[in-house]
């Protein structure tokens, strides 16, 4: 099949266009890398504090409000867009590779400069797609508002935000920073949330005066102003509609359990075949996928939510839209549509727990559907990455590496003892504690959660690794 | 200048096409894979093999190769991306200043 057309060819004449950013030719310091890593943060965190030149207005419903979360952007802002032009490519190319559509070899050296090509091509071309279509939407009040000329503005600012930040997440990737930017931003945007939930400043009045939104700062504040203590506490740990005390230690308690499960893993034992005596280990991890299977399905919900808010707007009569999802403006969270029926709604954690005793079939519909989309996609994902225990055995055997009382040949058989179980169980653990962290009504969702952390955690690692790579460098 | 030496050899790169997938040199497919992940991190016994990856265990990685194209360093991305936030900003103040004018002369 050498010869025939193939999708992949068409990038080429694009390649030599789109910015790439050099490999480091030397071994970048840590020093160095931390120094990276923080510019560009502080550049994402600018850019998703600085306005659009030229918007209308941003008020009314949010269609995005689901996926702001895993996508990191701020609405109004530079970073409107966040990461989702390379989360969507890179979902979309992965998928396409994994189920053979496109065929990649990935030992050709041209085929992986193409597909990286295609990738940042289709971003970009997201990036642009989605710039127009939120200002032709009219997100930002209508192009007759604006003037074609401030239209054209925010578009361009839009795409360009989208190029920096596809530029910065190749910089951090290429081994001038630590981790990659899509985590790091993503991270960023849900710790920023949390802390800001829990400290904020700002007063709301909600008809018995005036409230501080941070939970920590509401809670000194009702000690301090209410004669009767023991009602401010009850005020301040229980409080509807805003950030309360119990939000932030359900919030805490997500993060240590996470974080001790995390320490959960299978060791197997290695053997390197050349050099006798050196023994090694390869640990299989619980969360052998570690956040990806939520990333994936929140992708795919807040996808099937967008879709179905559209519909509902334009053919709310329709019986198959109606199925979909039934969505009513919310009462406290200013012109957000929340779902209220049909399939979005029962994709939806139950808002508390007399929600869930209320309706037993929605909480049990939700778990259900949680913890399997997660085995599921967590199975998947392995598969499509290239974690099997086919390409695990792979790597081990290009290492020179055994196990030692098993034959060579049987060492993909062993792994796959381990490997699939791993993922999946992985898969239903990262899901559960998900619900949970939804029902204990922890701040910035479960899903903003659990990413916050297994990022976080991966960091530590990383740091460790760095630390120890560097130290080791320098003692030999 | 820089960006056409950079673009013709760019173009040539990408014309040059390997000889075949089987004579592909050794140790590429263990590199292989721009978007997979290196599980390997920590697997090699102690330090000996983990020196290669450089990189931790990443959600989403996708460019670990090279590819042709529009070389930049890092530092151009920043400067770049500071260039792109004065930008904005300027618009803000010039939009600003813009509107004031236009409001106290009408």
């Amino acid at each position: 099949m050498g010869g025939g057309f193939r999708v992949l060819h068409l990038v080429r004449p694009f390649l030599s266009i789109l910015p790439e950013v050099q490999s480091a030719d030397r071994r970048v310091p840590f020093r160095e890398k931390v120094i990276y890593t923080v510019i560009s943060l502080f550049i994402f965190l600018v850019c998703s504090q600085l306005p659009l030149y030229g918007i209308h207005s941003t008020t009314g419903a949010d269609p995005f409000y689901w996926m702001r979360v895993i996508l990191a952007s701020n609405r109004g802002t530079v970073m409107e867009l966040g990461i989702t032009p390379i989360v969507t490519s890179g979902l979309v190319m992965q998928l396409l590779a994994g189920s053979k559509i496109i065929e990649v070899d990935n030992s050709v050296r041209e085929d992986r400069a193409l597909l990286n090509g295609a990738q940042k091509l289709l971003g970009i071309l997201i990036a642009v797609g989605e710039a127009v279509a939120y200002v032709v939407s009219g997100m930002y009040g209508s192009v007759g508002q604006l003037g074609v000329g401030n239209a054209i503005l925010i578009i361009v600012q839009l795409c360009f935000a989208g190029l920096i930040v596809i530029c910065l997440d190749e910089l951090l990737q290429k081994g001038y920073g630590l981790g990659s930017g899509i985590s790091l931003f993503i991270a960023t945007n849900i710790c920023e949330n949390i802390i800001w939930k829990a400290f904020s400043p700002t007063t709301i009045n909600s008809g018995r005066g005036a409230e501080f939104e941070g939970a920590v700062i509401a809670l000194f504040h009702l000690l301090i102003t209410r004669t009767d203590k023991v009602r401010a506490l009850r005020e301040a740990f229980y409080r509807q509609n805003l950030p309360n005390v119990t939000n932030l230690l359900a919030t805490v308690l997500v993060f240590l359990i996470v974080i001790y499960f995390q320490g959960f893993r299978v060791v197997l034992p290695v053997r390197s075949k050349n050099a006798r005596g050196q023994q090694g280990s390869y640990p299989i991890k619980l969360f052998y996928t570690s956040n990806m299977p939520i990333i994936l399905q929140s992708a795919l919900v807040s996808n099937l939510y967008f879709i179905s808010q559209l519909l509902y707007r334009k053919y709310s009569g329709n019986f198959l839209v109606n199925l979909l999802g039934k969505w009513k403006e919310s009462e406290y969270s200013g012109g957000q549509y929340i779902p209220v029926g049909g399939l979005a709604y029962y994709m939806t954690a139950p808002a508390s727990l007399a929600d869930m005793a209320a309706n037993p079939f929605h909480a049990l519909f939700y778990i259900v559907f949680m913890l399997s989309a997660c085995a599921l996609f967590s199975k998947t994902w392995i598969e499509v990455s290239g974690s099997s225990a086919k390409d695990v055995a792979k790597q081990l055997k290009e290492q020179q590496m055994v196990m030692p009382g098993h034959r060579e040949s049987n060492l993909q058989k062993e792994l796959n003892r381990y490997i699939p179980t791993a993922a999946a169980f992985g898969g239903v653990c990262i899901g559960a504690l998900t619900v949970l962290a939804d029902f204990m009504g922890a701040i910035g969702s479960g899903t903003g959660i659990l990413l916050a952390v297994t990022i976080i955690y991966q960091y530590f690692e990383t740091f460790e690794k760095e630390k120890a790579s560097e130290l080791g460098f320098f003692g030999l | 200048m820089a960006r056409g030496s950079s673009q013709s050899q760019a173009s040539s790169s990408s014309n040059a096409r390997p000889s075949g997938v089987g004579s592909a040199p050794r140790g590429t497919p263990a590199a292989a894979a721009g978007m997979r992940r290196r599980r390997l991190g920590g697997g090699g016994s102690a330090g000996s093999f983990g020196a290669g990856g450089g990189g931790g265990s990443n959600v989403l990685r996708f460019y670990t190769d090279d590819a042709p194209g529009l070389k930049i360093t890092p530092t151009v991305v920043l400067v770049m991306s500071l260039c792109f936030i004065g930008f904005v900003t300027a618009l803000h103040v010039f939009g600003k200043f813009y509107r004031y004018r236009s409001a106290g002369a009408s």
